[in-house]
């Protein structure tokens, strides 16, 4: 069977077999709020903001978990649904320190996307947050529990997309909450800081340390570029705001090659670019001994073409060796294996990914 | 193979180990190898035999004679009385609770009678440690059967077709969950075991295991064959470690004798199984959390789709069945599905373990057909509750199920009807609960357990149930709000309905199950900040106070008594309580049975002290208090109610006049208690301090006769009407009209207002006289019959624990030789000459359960006798007379006779004008309940004129200091109530002295002693 015909919301649609319920609503069109759903991890079934009606189900189910099957009659949008996906997000509310005043997520929580479109004035029970402390030991991420819902991105992020295993459950019930074992914290942990969690957190509770207080979600331009750490080419995204690159982020809509995940270098290796000790500008040497002074790039690269022309023709081009960069692309080092054997006529090429 | 002369079969159980059993094996062992008759006698350590509350048991075979409760140090006696001398040791037999009948064999004690051994065949007979003995008991024929005659078709099919549904509570047929798994492809599947029990009072599994491993591994393997799977795992929790030992040698001793491993039984089929310990949690007994576990990772449920049959443990095809389950599989198989089906209900074929526990007399582990009514567990089986109390529900499912109350006694526990009720069938955990306990704090209890086993997955079951937990704790500390049973109604609807696996869904249970049968529970404790139950102890200050219909400071009074300052404590009596001296004597002290000392031996004799108070101590003087306020007052009765809201009335500066139909003041207790209970004088003595207060009290004034209705709706301002039940029910039987018979409250009124006649013989009742009915009238009238020389036979149609009278009452008449005739009816009335002489009867036998929980009288056919009589007492209840109430009146009178009263009131009427109270509202009830009304209505009626006035409520004057001495004892010895000194039975018939003679100032003392203080919090 390559189609399974279903209804939802009142329309007839078709999805492929294994396809959940979500699935094709989403193809579809059709809005069906999530929390814990996160594409291309396991479908968890834990934040339970999902659910829908389907007709002859013992119980509202969760639509990013059920499979759909044939002449499957769906509602996302009834009384019912809208009562418990209601009564859930005033749970999640109430159960943290959801302050969005000084969140840096605010403007770009999924909790608070909720609350809203659920049109949800206030919680009906008092807000009683865990009492975590923050997680404050590193420079990278900043943890605060008090703003986790326990929807389990950020482990199935470490497990599953990165395959790093740091993060999982401990303690029970409402006890329960997120971390490293034994409840260590990041930094004294198996953590690569990938931040992989951060880029999957819904809420406030996983955010860039750097970027705090440097600018709201809505304050930021995204520049797509190319990391410059190494040769992979890693899509990401400069969030910059003020002319300045405030954090780095993943985007899974780049693609290839590497789906919005990045490491630690990529994800929060850029206070470099607005060090003051960074070089902007070629520097000469001028006279032996002096100081370096800054130049162009024509009288740089002229200087360059002039000694190497020197040296080759005084001893020949095996006097000159290239070593090149991992952090180039593939084609950069190609260039520069070219440029080395064909215009300088050496093979002493070599690379410091070899070392 | 050795012979021996005797068997001695001794529990060793969990349940007996811990109350001893092995202390008693080694002294077993010495004493037999001391009188060298270890060779003629072995003894054999059982599994769990089931009757839990009176281990460690010991059944001796060949006799079947069962020894209870042993200690070692009873050893040497048992083994010389009953194994040399051959004489069955008294003392240590069961005993009867009911009957007081010692029983020596197993087989007759109700107890074991009743149940029908299936899947506990083996228990308390084979040594669980013995594969041979487990064998010789049929044991693995079944499996033998399966794997060398049967195909996996056959298997499923056998199951199938007997019905067999999972008996770890969710009753899906264990058949088709086999057939599914043997139609999921793959070559690699399961077959595991779920021995996670953690409901709490749940012990069935654990027993099966301990008791018969064998039968959960033949199971197993029978399982496995049908779904074509070579590996099984036991998952059982770590806190049984008796269980995982007796399964693993059961598992070494079955691969040994190739039962178990490769090519059993040489059919080429391999089955191998292991034993994986659970850590304690309880969200593992369910079936996708258990297999996360086994992987290794955190137990944690995981949706469905995929179910196990098709992507188990390790993804692959699995099969989960419940211990017991598994153990009914092996004597299906060898006896076939229509054996298993041929007992049970349509829909529920078989047995089913219960563990009963709680407020039941006989805990411990029962197996009963599928769909045995509940009362025949609890009751019959179980012996019914403790220290006489009454029934209130049975938790059914534990955390997960529901409460089943008591007018459903009679229902069939199976799947179906049990679901029907709210409950779950579970794995079979029964609690007893008793009158005792709060259904809002048992639903606090539960959902503690279920927000602390939630393993925190999902919201509605991490947060919901945090959040419902907060609701029921406020209700039961008394800061429950309006609003509270519907968010809870909510929240549970929707947890149960969104929740991603059954721990979730079925947390909310308890709640909807006890909203559902004790609404007025919650309500009550929200609204009144009253607990019923006397649990929630935020809500008051001692259940004794708390108990009290008027809140008397028992704890105060008490404590002043061992003070030795008794005038203090008449002051505190008073301060609640306009009839202490009455109450000393008639209160049906329903505070004692709230008692925490109850708890621990007998209540505290809270009656008697306080009538030792009134007796002992001079009676504070009372003064008129000045009328200052301008609204006259009429009060219809002079009995407790109404002279409780005149004084209270008078107190307020009120002028209060009652009009009294009777020569004298008092109600019933003037003319229906006789005086032998309460002393005229005592009565008159209070009723007078009524009147030194400025109360016109009119006797011999009837309103509606001798006073017209609407002169008094003219001339007063608020009327309370408070004209008690004075009517006697009538019988309903042919001859009713006779001479000679007599109404309960009629005679009692009678003999009253005539007394010297009575006593003079210029009336008389006759010789014989029969008194019909169980209530404290019907006491009465039959012991002042005796009094008057009579013969008297109570007929009443019920047993004795069902009689409303007052125990003691019922003792002192059975003192008095009065004779109690139980499951007796009236039929017929016969008579001559317009007089009666025989009343026709017959007797009853005990049918189902009625909605109070007491067994209906049903006739006997042909049971029918004949008595011969002089007079006929009938006191089966009281109505009020209602021919007073014009029907003009605006004051609704309801069809019990009864006033009716306005929705939004404790005591106005339909007529704002009127407000009513005591017997003539509720229906006879109690003295005490009386003068609580007769509060309730002064308080009403003075806020509704002063509201009318648009003044202020009034302001209690400012009582006087009494301060209360706090001794606590370091230590608490049990020691039994003081008992009341009593007249000799015999002199009591002379006349109509008080019988009891009340306390010495010492004996008092002691008894004040006795109060543990759970008022004081330190």
């Amino acid at each position: 069977m390559s189609s399974v015909p279903l209804n939802i919301d009142g329309r007839d649609l078709i999805g492929k077999p294994g396809q959940t319920i979500l699935e094709v609503a989403r193809e579809n069109g059709i809005f069906i709020p999530t929390l814990c759903h996160y594409t291309g991890t396991t479908n968890v079934g834990a934040c339970r903001v999902c659910v829908v009606e389907v007709e002859n189900a013992r119980s509202l189910v969760a639509s990013c978990c059920m499979p759909i099957s044939p002449g499957m009659v769906v509602r996302t949008d009834t009384p019912k649904v809208r009562a418990s996906q209601r009564m859930i997000v005033e749970l999640l509310w109430s159960s943290g320190d959801h302050n969005c005043l000084t969140c840096e997520q605010n403007g770009a929580c999924e909790l608070q996307d909720l609350v809203y479109w659920l049109k949800i004035d206030h919680p009906r029970f008092a807000i009683q947050p865990p009492g975590h402390p923050v997680e404050t030991t590193n420079t990278m991420i900043q943890r605060d529990l008090n703003k986790c819902v326990l929807c389990g991105r950020c482990i199935r992020a470490c497990n599953e997309i990165q395959v790093n295993e740091v993060l999982d459950f401990s303690m029970r019930g409402s006890h329960a909450k997120v971390g490293p074992a034994f409840d260590a914290d990041y930094i004294d942990s198996e953590c690569v800081f990938c931040g992989e969690c951060v880029n999957v957190c819904p809420t406030g509770a996983i955010t860039f340390k750097q970027a705090r207080f440097s600018g709201r979600p809505w304050d930021m331009k995204k520049v797509r570029t190319t990391c410059a750490y190494c040769g992979v080419g890693c899509q990401i995204e400069l969030n910059v705001h003020d002319g300045r690159v405030i954090k780095v982020t993943g985007n899974r809509e780049f693609g290839q090659p590497n789906q919005g995940s990045l490491c630690v270098k990529g994800r929060f290796g850029m206070d470099f670019i607005h060090h003051p000790s960074r070089l902007t500008v070629p520097l000469i040497r001028k006279k032996k001994g002096g100081e370096l002074t800054e130049a162009t790039w024509d009288e740089a690269l002229d200087l360059i073409a002039k000694k190497f022309k020197a040296l080759k023709k005084q001893h020949g081009p095996d006097s000159i060796a290239g070593l090149c960069s991992a952090r180039c692309t593939n084609e950069e080092n190609y260039l520069f294996q070219k440029f080395m054997r064909a215009v300088v006529g050496t093979n002493s090429v070599d690379h410091c990914a070899r070392l | 193979m050795k012979v021996f002369r005797s068997h001695l079969l001794l529990c060793g159980g969990t349940g007996c180990h811990a109350s001893g059993s092995l202390e008693v094996k080694k002294a077993l062992l010495a004493e037999l190898d001391k009188r060298g008759l270890a060779d003629e006698i072995k003894v054999v350590e059982t599994g769990c035999n089931g009757f839990c509350a009176m281990g460690p048991i010991m059944v001796v075979y060949p006799d079947g004679v069962m020894y209870t409760l042993i200690q070692a140090a009873d050893i040497p006696e048992l083994v010389e009385e009953h194994l040399v001398k051959g004489r069955v040791l008294e003392r240590l037999l069961y005993k009867e609770p009911s009957t007081g009948e010692t029983i020596p064999t197993m087989q007759e004690i109700p107890f074991f009678a009743l149940q029908e051994l299936r899947v506990l065949r083996n228990r308390g007979i084979i040594d669980p440690e013995k594969i041979e003995e487990y064998i010789a008991r049929d044991g693995y024929a079944g499996m033998a059967k399966a794997l060398t005659d049967m195909s996996s078709g056959d298997i499923v099919k056998e199951i199938l077709d007997s019905g067999l549904r999972g008996r770890g509570g969710a009753g899906f047929p264990t058949g088709l969950k086999w057939k599914f798994a043997s139609q999921s492809p793959g070559d690699i599947k399961y077959v595991l075991c779920n021995a996670d029990e953690g409901d709490p009072g749940a012990f069935m599994d654990r027993s099966v295991l301990e008791a018969d491993p064998h039968a959960v591994l033949e199971g197993m393997v029978i399982a496995a064959k049908a779904i074509g799977a070579h590996h099984g795992y036991i998952y059982c929790r770590a806190e049984y470690p008796l269980a995982i030992h007796r399964l693993n040698i059961a598992i070494g001793q079955a691969k040994e004798a190739g039962l178990l491993g490769k090519d059993i039984l040489g059919t080429g089929f391999d089955f191998d199984l292991e034993i994986y310990q659970g850590a304690g949690a309880f969200v593992c007994g369910e079936e996708t959390a258990l297999m996360t576990s086994i992987e290794g990772k955190r137990g944690m449920p995981r949706p469905r789709p995929p179910f196990p049959a098709v992507a188990g443990l390790w993804q692959r095809p699995s099969v989960l069945n419940n211990v017991e389950t598994l153990a009914n599989i092996g004597q299906i198989i060898l006896r076939g599905a229509a054996w298993h089906a041929s007992v049970g209900s349509e829909k529920s074929k078989g047995t089913k373990v219960f563990a009963l526990t709680g407020d039941v007399n006989n805990v411990g582990l029962v197996e009963v057909p599928m769909g045995t009514p509940l009362g025949t567990i609890v009751f019959d089986i179980g012996g019914g509750i403790p220290k006489g109390k009454k029934y209130k529900a049975a938790q059914l499912g534990g955390p997960s199920g529901g409460m089943i109350p008591v007018q459903h006694l009679n229902a069939p526990v199976d799947y179906e009807k049990v679901a029907e009720l709210g409950a779950i069938m579970g794995s079979g955990g029964l609690i007893v609960m008793n009158e005792d306990s709060c259904a809002v704090d048992m639903a606090r209890f539960f959902m503690d357990f279920c927000q602390d086993e939630s393993c925190g997955k999902c919201t509605p079951c991490r947060e919901g149930t945090k959040r419902m937990l907060e609701i029921l704790t406020n209700i039961t500390q008394g800061k429950g709000k309006e609003g509270d049973i519907a968010l809870l109604e909510e929240m549970a609807g929707i947890i149960k309905d969104s929740a991603l696996c059954g721990l979730g869904q079925t947390a909310p249970n308890p709640v909807l199950s006890t909203l559902r049968y004790f609404r007025h529970e919650y309500e009550d404790h929200i609204k009144n900040h009253h607990c019923g139950a006397a649990v929630c102890s935020a809500l008051f200050k001692s259940p004794c106070q708390h108990t009290c219909p008027i809140e008397m400071d028992i704890p105060a009074y008490i404590a002043l008594v061992r003070a030795e300052r008794f005038e203090d404590a008449y002051r505190v009596l008073l301060k609640t309580n306009p009839f202490p001296s009455v109450c000393g004597r008639v209160c049906d002290h329903k505070c004692q049975s709230k008692c925490r000392r109850g708890k621990m031996d007998e209540p505290v004799a809270i009656k008697f002290l306080k009538r030792f108070i009134t007796d002992n101590a001079p009676r504070p003087k009372i003064a008129a208090v000045p009328v200052d306020r301008k609204e006259r007052i009429a009060v219809v009765g002079a009995g407790p109610a109404g002279l409780t809201a005149a004084r209270d009335l008078a107190l307020r500066g009120y002028k209060v006049t009652v009009f009294e139909e009777l020569p004298e003041a008092g109600g019933m207790l003037r003319w229906a208690i006789p005086a032998y209970r309460l002393p005229r004088n005592i009565l008159a003595r209070e009723i007078d301090d009524v009147r030194a207060l400025g109360v016109d009290i009119q006797c011999g004034a009837r309103v509606g006769r001798d006073i017209p209705w609407q002169k008094v709706a003219a001339e007063y301002d608020v009327i309370y009407l408070a004209p008690g039940a004075h009517a006697s029910q009538k019988m309903d039987v042919p001859g009713e009209d006779l001479g000679g018979v007599w109404g309960g409250v009629e005679f009692l009124r009678d003999f009253n207002a005539n007394e010297e006649a009575w006593l003079a013989g210029k009336k008389t009742l006759g010789a014989k006289v029969a008194v019909v009915g169980g209530g404290n009238s019907a006491i009465d009238a039959a012991r002042v019959a005796a009094r008057l020389g009579a013969e008297v036979t109570i007929l009443y149609r019920r047993e004795r624990k069902d009689m409303p009278a007052a125990e003691e009452e019922i003792l002192a008449a059975e003192h008095e030789g009065i004779k109690i005739e139980y499951l007796v009816a009236p039929l017929k009335i016969q008579g001559k000459g317009g007089k009666v002489n025989a009343i026709a009867c017959q007797r009853m036998k005990l049918g189902e359960f009625d909605r109070s929980g007491r067994k209906r009288p049903v006739p006997v056919e042909g049971s029918e006798f004949t008595l011969s009589v002089d007079a006929i007492v009938a006191a089966i209840g009281q109505v009020p007379d209602m021919s007073f109430v014009p029907q003009d009146s605006g004051v609704s009178v309801n069809r019990w006779a009864c006033f009716d009263l306005a929705s939004d009131s404790k005591s106005r009427t339909t007529n704002p004008k009127f407000h009513a109270g005591g017997d003539a509202v509720t229906g006879p009830d109690t003295v005490i309940a009386a003068i609580a009304a007769g509060h309730q209505a002064a308080r009403d009626i003075d806020a509704s004129i002063r509201q009318a006035a648009g003044e202020p409520p009034w302001e209690a004057p400012e009582e006087e200091k009494i301060d209360i001495p706090l001794v606590i004892d370091e230590e608490t010895q049990e020691s039994p109530q003081t008992a009341m000194p009593e007249m000799a039975p015999a002199e009591r018939r002379q006349g109509f002295a008080e019988v009891e003679l009340g306390f010495t100032r010492e004996a008092a003392i002691a008894e004040a002693c006795r109060c543990l203080r759970c008022d004081i919090e330190i």
